[in-house]
């Protein structure tokens, strides 16, 4: 292949193939570089090429840029156990495959899925292969994850699966072979399209240099092919998730976003009359298919696990009745079992007629006794661990039987004698390498593939071109068999042909124009309208601290504000819960008393736990925020600086924050409840302010600090030339809707939301949060700034209150929980 | 041979009304051998809608109970009458040993929900643990009979835990029960389990009920007045399955009625599902068996 033109001051060519040579010569058999065909090689000189040339020329400059740019994508994921997301760990170097030796990998895969699928078939139906001996019955209900209920149940469209994927490993001999397969809830899709994206930004010009590959038809492949089981034309299909605490659940929010699938959890749904529905804003609305992101044995209180709290009491029932699509069908997980490897060859020759084209590595089940005999005559050579899943006697997990010493040897035995069903001896496989960079240098590693399958629309297999490769950070094979891998990379599969450009964005399908898109589920409405409503909460609180700061700390003096002044502001701090009221005055009680009204962790009032509150609704809309948005409001709560420049920094924040939602959301009805929780509370905190003021005799002090709280100093000044007067001050911060900080402008706004909002009845007769905005508007219209007192102002406060009420009651789930006592146990 | 009348009521009370109330009922007794079911009757007050369910994990008759609008309470009265022929099993030396029943285990081409390679691995509720075993491991020599190995190791369970109801909760872990050495029906069953399958053996969980009244002259049996819950044993493809009740340490004959039967309590809770509510729960169930008349 050509060399690249010379980019400024170095050949990017030259720089690459040092690089090259450099590896080479240290690389092992097999390596995926090294040994590569010629036309392989080809590509990973142009691969280098673009590695040399990103800016820095250095290798370690190429690894952080791509981490920067999977950073950037958002790419995350949460260890079990874990509440913070972790970055993930990129390789810039993608693994290139030829389409030839792909297409050995993609039929195999698709081949196997078709085994997986008359073996669950027959499983869940005759259990033919069962009686006649190809499959032992131990087989079947020593996996925790059969589920006897699916037994005699035919899913919508036939098929128990829809997606799966599996591990792949390269033996130095070029022999691709499978490690593990993933049916139950097969994860890392996501992230297979989030690496594509970053290292498609790191190697910019690698696309136009290569036929490479692309991921979207698969993905559309698969939104037809669950389609293709619905029995709606049009289907709705929704992506299950156990929500914000599963480690895959940032994968699970990108994926949802990508497919246009509705991001929905347990309490989102319900079934009436072996219906699936969600329950969303406009009412209970069908959904015709799942795909399943939790675990199965939790998806159904009724037909499992009667414990569960996050199921769907009567799923199963309105799958059974053919109205959901559940992908893949619970119970799948049994073809999962380490032991079940050791059938595939006879059920792939009773089945298909052939013995399975991708085989799994050497597997012997101890529940035979002449596999037990030479799994323990050659403990040496194998892996020996639990045949189904969850730890055995003697053995929490697969261990390298080299790794036991005699007595560990002996009580194994002794184990197997009385369960010899529950271990599994495997081979320990010998893995190609390919290059990594570590240390600022390029070292060959181990790597495990992950490849990825979906049903198509005409029921057919279709492979995604490509995947993930994790790779060990160590160069012995073998623990990169037993641990998870320390970084990921890209998967390019490449090929002589060019390949026409596909995105999701235009399918292949014709699509129906929609400029409101989806159905927006109760329980995101809810957590839209509340974080328009913290992060508003949190700004006011801010501008109240700011302003008893703004002049008392910066200035020397200490007291720049008149003693009644501050005490107003210290009540409106206190009255929010934010901070205890300070014992004096005094300039440290009050730089205590604002830390506090920051900082403090305890309680739900500081700026600090509003902050976390709005966090936390930021983690579980991924799917409806922009990633500028997400990345904000996980931003860490600053720690350096003053007070004030902490104080500050947040604001910046929240004025960011309020920018793109003003500017860059979608006008959904998504946004609309976000901005109404803005404009309730902001017309909150106007009447909190009014409150701390006797509004009949307040000094000129008490009305610039006014305009200073309502952030109105400005609108005040283009109107007024004259000093701070009392009425007109009223008016802007009350009753003028020209005032965007104004009550006025906040109950314009928001009834201009409710109207466009969905109503249950169509008689025209109005709902509660209706009439209590109608209300509202006549308040402001029937007073004038010369009669407004006190009472008007604690009216519009209760009325706003309620009118929050109403828009939960109407809108959102009921209360806080679900309403659900899951398990009713009898003695 | 015996008859019995059986009541089973168990009544719900609610501090608020609740929404709605989904549950499975798995109160009618299945068909076993030894005993036949001549009539039943399920009542709920007040009424719902019930069906037979799909959804089975044991052996049990599952019915689906829907109630759209329950009032402050629930009632659900199960009514059978019973007609029960049992012997009581004989231990013989020509039993298989439990060597043998390993080894027929293996052959068995049955994944089925009375088949035994059904009831061999840990579950929910019965994992295999290891004090556990080790100390069932006394009475479970290789070369003994299944038999005698079965009453044993119910003997030695009836002999060294103690009957305490404030022991255990419906929900507490069998190593918990085990640790105490006490419980009730339920904790001794599952621990005994527990035991058979660590030693590679198959066991399921039985509900059921045991005769009220006490015969003439003898102590009243511990269960009484309450439904109970004792152990299967597979003793291989000949003698099938048989009943062996750890509470009281003896066989399961004539004075047992089988409910149902699965891998532990949770396949066969006779009552479990959703109520969609606010408010508190409360629960009391009365259980009658009466001897009557055979004829």
């Amino acid at each position: 292949m050509a060399s690249r033109a010379i980019n400024g001051r170095f050949d990017a060519g030259a720089t690459g193939g040092r690089w090259l040579d450099a590896y080479c010569a240290a690389a092992p058999t097999g390596d995926m570089l090294c040994h590569a065909t010629a036309q392989d090689r080809a590509a990973w000189e142009a691969a280098f090429e673009e590695l040399a040339g990103v800016p820095g020329n250095t290798l370690a400059a190429a690894r952080e840029r791509a981490q920067r740019h999977s950073d950037d994508i958002g790419t995350a994921y949460r260890a079990a156990g874990e509440n913070e997301e972790r970055r993930w760990p990129l390789s810039p170097v993608p693994l290139l495959i030829g389409a030839d030796e792909w297409r050995g990998i993609a039929d195999g895969m698709a081949e196997r899925a078709d085994l997986f699928e008359s073996v669950i078939a027959d499983i869940h139906g005759g259990q033919r292969l069962v009686a006649d001996g190809v499959l032992p019955a131990m087989l079947v209900t020593g996996s925790p994850l059969f589920l006897r209920p699916m037994v005699g149940l035919v899913p919508p469209g036939g098929h128990q699966l829809h997606f799966m994927a599996a591990d792949l490993c390269r033996g130095p001999d070029g022999r691709w072979r499978v490690l593990a397969d993933h049916v139950r809830v097969p994860v890392g899709a996501g992230y297979a399209l989030e690496n594509r994206l970053a290292i498609g930004r790191t190697l910019g010009g690698l696309p136009s240099r290569m036929n490479i590959e692309r991921h979207a038809p698969f993905f559309a492949a698969m939104r037809a092919g669950i389609a293709a089981a619905c029995r709606r034309a049009e289907p709705r299909i929704g992506l299950l998730t156990s929500g914000k605490l599963n480690p895959s659940y940032p994968e699970q929010a990108h994926l949802a976003r990508y497919l246009g699938f509705l991001l929905v959890e347990g309490a989102d749904l319900a079934v009436r009359d072996d219906q699936l529905y969600v329950r969303t804003i406009a009412g209970l609305k069908r959904i015709d298919a799942l795909w399943r992101r939790i675990d199965p044995r939790l998806i159904d209180p009724l037909a499992f696990d009667a414990n569960s709290t996050i199921g769907v009491p009567g799923l199963v029932d309105a799958m059974a009745a053919g109205n959901v699509v559940i992908a893949n069908a619970p119970g799948v997980g049994v073809l999962e079992s380490p032991a079940f490897a050791a059938f595939l060859p006879a059920l792939g020759e009773r089945l298909l007629g052939r013995a399975p084209s991708l085989s799994s590595i050497g597997t012997w089940w101890c529940g035979r006794a002449e596999d037990r005999a030479r799994v323990l005559a050659s403990l040496d050579q194998l892996v020996v661990g639990p045949a189904f899943a969850g730890p055995v006697a003697e053995l929490a997990g697969p261990v390298l039987g080299a790794s036991l010493d005699a007595a560990a040897r002996g009580r194994l035995a002794t184990a197997m004698a009385l369960r010899p069903q529950d271990y599994v001896g495997q081979e320990v496989a010998e893995l190609s390498t390919m290059p990594t960079v570590c240390d600022g240098g390029l070292l060959p590693r181990p790597f495990s593939l992950r490849v990825f399958a979906a049903r198509g629309g005409d029921g057919r297999w279709v492979v995604l071109p490509g995947g993930f490769v994790r790779i060990g950070d160590q160069p012995d094979a073998r623990a990169a068999v037993m641990g998870e891998g320390s970084w990921s990379a890209d998967v390019i599969v490449h090929g002589p042909d060019p390949v026409a450009p596909v995105s999701l964005l235009q399918p292949t399908d014709s699509v129906e124009l929609r400029r409101n898109p989806g159905t927006l589920p109760s329980r995101v409405a809810d957590n839209m309208f509340w974080l328009g409503r913290y992060l508003e909460r949190g700004e006011a609180l801010l501008g109240v601290i700011r302003v008893l700061f703004g002049h008392s700390i910066s200035a020397d003096t200490g007291a720049a504000l008149a003693p009644a002044t501050v005490e107003r502001l210290v009540t409106i701090i206190a009255d929010t819960g934010a901070a205890g009221r300070p014992p004096s005055h005094r300039r440290r009680d009050l730089v205590d008393f604002a830390r506090e009204a920051m900082e403090s962790v305890d309680g739900w009032g500081s700026v600090r736990a509003i902050n976390r509150l709005a966090t936390g609704i930021g983690g579980v809309s991924r799917d409806r925020l922009s990633l500028d948005m997400v990345r904000l409001l996980d931003a860490p709560y600053p720690v350096t600086g003053t007070l004030l420049d902490r104080a500050g920094t947040l604001q910046r924040r929240y004025a960011a924050l309020a920018g793109l939602s003003a500017e860059h959301m979608g006008r959904t009805d998504a946004w609309r409840f976000h901005d109404l929780g803005r404009r309730i509370e902001r017309a909150m905190a106007a009447t909190r302010t009014l409150l701390g003021v006797d509004l009949r005799r307040a000094s000129a002090e008490d009305l610039s600090t006014l305009l200073d709280l309502a952030d109105s100093q400005i609108s005040y000044r283009q109107r007024y030339l004259m000093g701070f007067a009392r009425v007109p001050v009223i008016d802007l911060i009350a009753l003028d809707p020209g005032n965007p900080r104004g009550i006025a402008f906040q109950v314009e706004t928001i009834v201009g939301h409710l109207a466009k909002l969905p109503v249950l009845n169509d008689a025209g007769i109005a709902e509660p949060q209706q009439r209590i905005a109608a209300r509202l508007t006549a308040s402001i219209a029937m007073t004038s700034a010369e009669r407004l007192d006190r009472g008007w102002v604690l009216e519009i406060n209760q009325q706003l209150q309620k009118l929050s009420d109403a828009i939960a009651t109407r809108y959102f789930l009921q209360g806080a929980q679900p309403l659900r006592e899951a398990g009713l146990t009898l003695a | 041979m015996m008859r019995y009348a059986i009541r089973h009521i168990t009544r719900f009370d609610y501090a608020e009304a609740a929404g709605f109330a989904r549950c499975n009922l798995r109160l009618r007794p299945i068909l076993w051998s030894g005993q036949a079911l001549e009539d039943y009757a399920l009542l709920v007050e007040p009424g719902g809608h019930t069906e037979p369910a799909r959804a089975q994990a044991g052996l049990a008759n599952v019915t689906r109970l829907v109630v759209e609008r329950p009032e402050r309470m629930l009632t659900i009265e199960s009514r059978a009458t019973v007609r029960v022929e049992r012997p009581i099993p004989l231990p013989s030396p020509t039993d298989p040993t439990l060597a043998e029943i390993r080894a027929m285990m293996a052959e068995v081409a049955d994944a089925g929900p009375a088949s035994p390679v059904s009831y061999l691995f840990p579950s929910a509720h019965v994992p295999i643990v290891p004090e556990i075993a080790a100390w069932c491991a006394e009475d479970l020599a290789d070369d003994r009979g299944i038999l005698d190995v079965a009453i044993a190791l119910a003997r030695r369970i009836q002999r060294d835990f103690a009957f305490d109801p404030t022991a255990t909760l419906v929900d507490t872990p069998i190593a918990e029960a085990f640790a105490k050495r006490g419980g009730v029906c339920q904790d001794f069953a599952q621990i005994m389990l527990s035991g058979l399958r660590g030693a590679g053996l198959s066991a399921a969980y039985c509900s059921g009920y045991l005769r009220t009244l006490p015969p003439p002259g003898q102590e009243r049996l511990v269960g009484a007045d309450a439904t109970h819950a004792w152990v299967l044993v597979w003793a291989g493809p000949v003698l099938g399955w048989v009943g062996v009740d750890p509470t009281n340490g003896i066989w399961m004959a004539e004075d047992h009625v089988v409910m149902a039967i699965g891998r532990d309590y949770a396949d066969i809770a006779p009552i479990d599902g959703v109520v969609l509510g606010s408010g508190a729960q409360t629960m009391q169930v009365s259980v009658d068996v009466e001897p009557l008349p055979v004829g």
